[in-house]
């Protein structure tokens, strides 16, 4: 099998090694990874504060060097919710693009749902270890409906024991451009989260969303806490 | 012949909101239960109003000395409901019943008779008994008065009882 | 539409609600709560079965919308109430004051209407010389208090009992009390006065039923019982979008309403009012006055933001809402807060004024999964923001950003040099004192896409 990885600006930019996780356990499981070249951003940031052009610019490159003919793999909720459930509304007024997106949207897949769903990585008898918590990105299960598959991945590592984070879906408080223009309530948001991971006593708090453990990172350093942060990818490369 | 479990449900739902329930067969049970409810109350400060319009209001033998006609003052109000919804444990009061529907609202303790056979499975039943022309007021009760608004705290008695009885004949 | 438009200070004033512990204990509590409680409601109901009906039945009212309107103005000036239709808050406010004159009415009772908020009644009727008291328990609380509710299920959920027990004592002269329990037998005293000597009785209507004329008022406390029967003259202000075709639908969204509100299957009372007291009746208004506001509503029902009018008032997206939980209602300055408020205070009082607003959230989706009748919030705020950057209510260095942005997606090239500058610009932003600029993360040397080189 074959899929076509989508790193994310994010992953590009800050977490490389989480995109190295992302192939090494793909290929793991037999997985062919390629990796279109010219790749930039989904465009989630300008959609989300209105400025659709730039978004429908975004989605036009992205689509230009995605095909959707191998699935599409995003190693990020919110990315693979704008691809998926927000590219086809944005270009449906262009109609050398609506066809495409419809397709692409139809192939692309969140990380974590694609190796449950697909690769049936939660019964490959994975390893991990320490105490884990989960903090579940809004997009990704409010809009991908992915709740389930991250828990089932991060509970069949044998030696690691998971424990639930209360209130994970609530809202972290990043909202990328919100993060920007009310600081104050995004940093209040962050330090609530981080003080539900801390008091979970799990040494890592996961996750399948970088732009929300970012945040979550910077409120538990406030606090000079000592829990490690890391993207799903890697804690599941780590388990290989 | 009526449904015994859509009593048994109305009865259950009744519960639910925090109202009591007591079944009665006939005239004399339901006199002395209405007898030993209203004993309950403060005593001495008994003022009892009772509207006299229906065969069962008017079949409650309540001693002269403690009724009164003034609902503002009375302490509790003795009446027949027009009828009651399983679904949610409601009482249903109706201006056409010619009774002010104000008068059982008043009073702290709300004392309602309801036969069993006037008792709805859900609100679609009554609305559909009721028929095209509805009463000026219909008023669904369900459970006494209420508010949370102070810190969330639940306080019972608000602008209206805060105690309701039903007794189902 | 407000003549305010100076735009809302939501960030100060949020700011300022952060530093107010007190504030942000209450709305920890009281959301917390209202959420347990409405989960455990939904979770015995076929929701999202119920909740597709719903919304079917409300965009069939606003699809043929002016019919509903006439159909219910037919039915209700049938069984004996006068109808006026008022375009806009003035002529709403115009026609109650001319009502209540008319009939030397000098004291009002109120059960809770969040319209007579929007149309700023009581102040105009207070200028008249007319006492419009409210009787729902956190609105006399907040009334005493002269504040404006925070809240649309618990307008006084901002204040603790003991700033209730001082308030009491100091505007009833009653002994200080903080017991929940004693305070609320105090208002129900004060209150019960005040229902026995009004003159005339105002409230709004939760639904409205086009088949029958009727109104529909849903209260735990009994207020709007006594409200709609204990004066002669009652006046009923509500907004178009209010209207339910049938007294079946009623039924229905009689399950809805509560357990999306409170958790509860049902409302201590509601009463169901269907024009003027009839031969024989011994209760009803002698004189029932309904206002059918519009002040906007026809306008959004012509617009793609449509969906909005679906609301009814539950308020549980507020609660719901991460940011409505940290800042309160207060911060929105405005009578709807919270997710719906953000939009429909847009769509009334208008982008310059409201603008702010559309920035309170992040998009979390909360609240449009928990909406009773599917109202699409998250889309709908998400258009909005596209409609003021359409309008120019951006400020020159977003505009930028987003045009830079713009280039760098659709060329690797600019994207590389952008990725290559913020490496540089990251330790020049550590020295800036101002989140998040001081807090963004460190670029990594090597980005991903050339580690697969």
């Amino acid at each position: 099998m074959r899929v076509q990885l989508f790193g994310t600006c994010l992953v590009d930019t800050f977490f490389p090694e989480t995109g190295e996780a992302v192939v090494r356990v793909l290929r793991h499981f037999g997985v062919d990874v390629v990796y279109p070249k010219g790749q930039t951003c989904c465009g989630k940031p300008a959609d989300s504060a209105g400025y659709s052009r730039q978004a429908r610019k975004a989605a036009e490159h992205f689509l230009s060097i995605f095909d959707g003919a191998d699935p599409i793999i995003v190693p990020s909720g919110s990315c693979a919710s704008m691809i998926r459930n927000h590219y086809p509304e944005l270009c449906k007024n262009v109609p050398t693009l609506t066809e495409r997106a419809e397709r692409v949207a139809l192939n692309t897949y969140e990380f974590s749902e694609f190796l449950v769903r697909h690769l049936k990585a939660h019964e490959a008898g994975l390893k991990g270890n320490g105490r884990l918590t989960y903090h579940a990105s809004c997009q990704l299960t409010r809009e991908l409906g992915v709740r389930t598959e991250p828990v089932m991945l991060l509970q069949s590592l044998a030696g690691s024991e998971f424990v639930e984070l209360p209130q994970a879906d609530r809202c972290c408080g990043f909202g990328g451009v919100f993060m920007g223009k009310l600081p104050e309530i995004s940093m209040s948001m962050a330090d609530e989260k981080a003080e539900m991971v801390i008091s979970t006593g799990a040494g890592t708090l996961v996750g399948c969303d970088h732009g929300c453990l970012m945040n979550i990172a910077d409120a538990l350093t406030r606090r000079g806490s000592t829990v490690r942060v890391k993207h799903i990818a890697q804690v599941l490369a780590e388990a290989l | 012949m009526t449904d015994v479990s859509l009593l048994e449900r109305f009865i259950e739902n009744v519960g639910k909101v925090s109202a009591e329930a007591f079944r009665a067969s006939g005239a004399d049970e339901l006199n002395s239960l209405v007898w030993r409810i209203v004993g309950e109350d403060a005593a001495g400060k008994v003022s009892v109003y009772c509207p006299r319009v229906t065969e069962k209001e008017k079949a409650v033998n309540i001693p002269p000395a403690l009724l009164t006609d003034n609902y503002v003052s009375a302490s509790v109000c003795v009446e027949e409901a027009f009828a009651a919804v399983a679904e949610t444990g409601s009482l249903i009061w109706s201006s056409r019943s010619g009774k002010p529907v104000q008068g059982g609202l008043l009073p702290a303790h709300h004392l309602a008779i309801v036969s069993a056979e006037h008792i709805y499975e859900s609100f679609e039943d009554l609305f559909a008994a009721l028929g095209p022309n509805l009463p000026t007021n219909i008023t669904v009760e369900s459970g006494p008065s209420r508010t949370a608004d102070i810190e969330l705290t639940l306080t019972v008695g608000v602008h209206g009882p805060e105690r309701l009885t039903i007794i189902v004949v | 539409m407000s003549r305010d438009t100076a735009p809302i200070p939501f960030r100060e004033n949020s700011a300022r609600a952060l530093n107010d512990a007190a504030l942000r204990h209450a709305l920890v509590v009281a959301t917390d709560a209202f959420v347990r409680l409405r989960t455990a409601a939904v979770t015995s109901i076929p929701f999202e079965d119920w909740r597709a009906r719903a919304s079917d039945i409300r965009m069939e009212v606003l699809e043929g919308l002016p019919q509903y309107v006439e159909r219910f103005t037919e039915a209700a000036t049938k069984v004996g109430a006068q109808v006026h239709y008022a375009v806009d808050a003035s002529a709403a406010r115009e026609v109650v004051a001319s009502i209540l004159t008319g009939h030397g009415v000098r004291k009002v009772v109120k059960a809770k209407s969040m319209v007579t908020e929007e149309i700023h009644l009581n102040h105009h009727l207070e200028g008249l010389g007319i006492e419009a008291v409210e009787t729902d328990l956190g609105e006399y609380i907040v009334q005493l208090a002269g504040e404006t509710p925070s809240h649309i299920l618990a307008p006084a959920i901002h204040r603790s009992r003991k700033d209730v027990g001082k308030l009491f004592a100091e505007k009833l002269g009653v002994p200080y009390s903080e017991d929940p329990a004693v305070l609320t037998k105090v208002a129900r005293k004060a209150l019960r006065e005040k229902f026995l000597a009004a003159e005339a009785g105002i409230s709004g209507a939760n639904f409205a039923v086009a088949e029958t004329g009727s109104i529909a008022i849903f209260t735990n406390e009994g207020n709007g019982r006594m409200v709609t029967t204990l004066p002669r003259l009652h006046v009923a202000v509500f907004t178009i979008e209010k209207i339910l075709p049938r007294l079946a639908d009623l039924a229905f969204f009689a399950r809805m309403l509560p357990r999306s509100a409170s958790g509860q299957p049902l409302s201590s009372y509601l009463s169901i009012i269907t024009g003027t007291r009839k031969p024989g009746e011994a209760t009803g208004a002698e004189e029932l006055h309904i206002v059918l506001l519009d002040n906007g509503r026809t306008r959004i029902r012509d617009s793609e933001f449509r969906e909005i009018l679906k609301c009814i008032r539950c308020s549980a997206c507020l609660n719901v809402c991460p940011v409505f939980r940290k800042v309160g209602g207060h911060a929105y300055a405005s009578t709807y807060p919270g997710p719906m408020g953000i939009v429909l205070t847009t769509l009334l009082d208008g982008m310059e004024r409201a603008h702010p607003l559309l920035d309170a959230t992040t998009l979390c989706g909360a609240c449009s999964e928990v909406c009773p009748v599917k109202v699409p919030l998250v889309n709908l705020i998400r258009a909005l923001r596209e409609r003021k950057v359409e309008m120019g209510f951006t400020s020159g260095a977003e505009k930028h950003a987003m045009t830079a942005f713009g280039a760098a997606v659709g060329s690797p090239f600019l994207f590389r040099t952008g990725q290559a500058m913020w490496r540089v610009l990251w330790g020049l932003a550590r020295h800036v004192d101002r989140p998040p600029l001081n807090r963004l993360p460190r670029p990594a040397a090597d980005t991903f896409r050339r580690r697969l080189r």
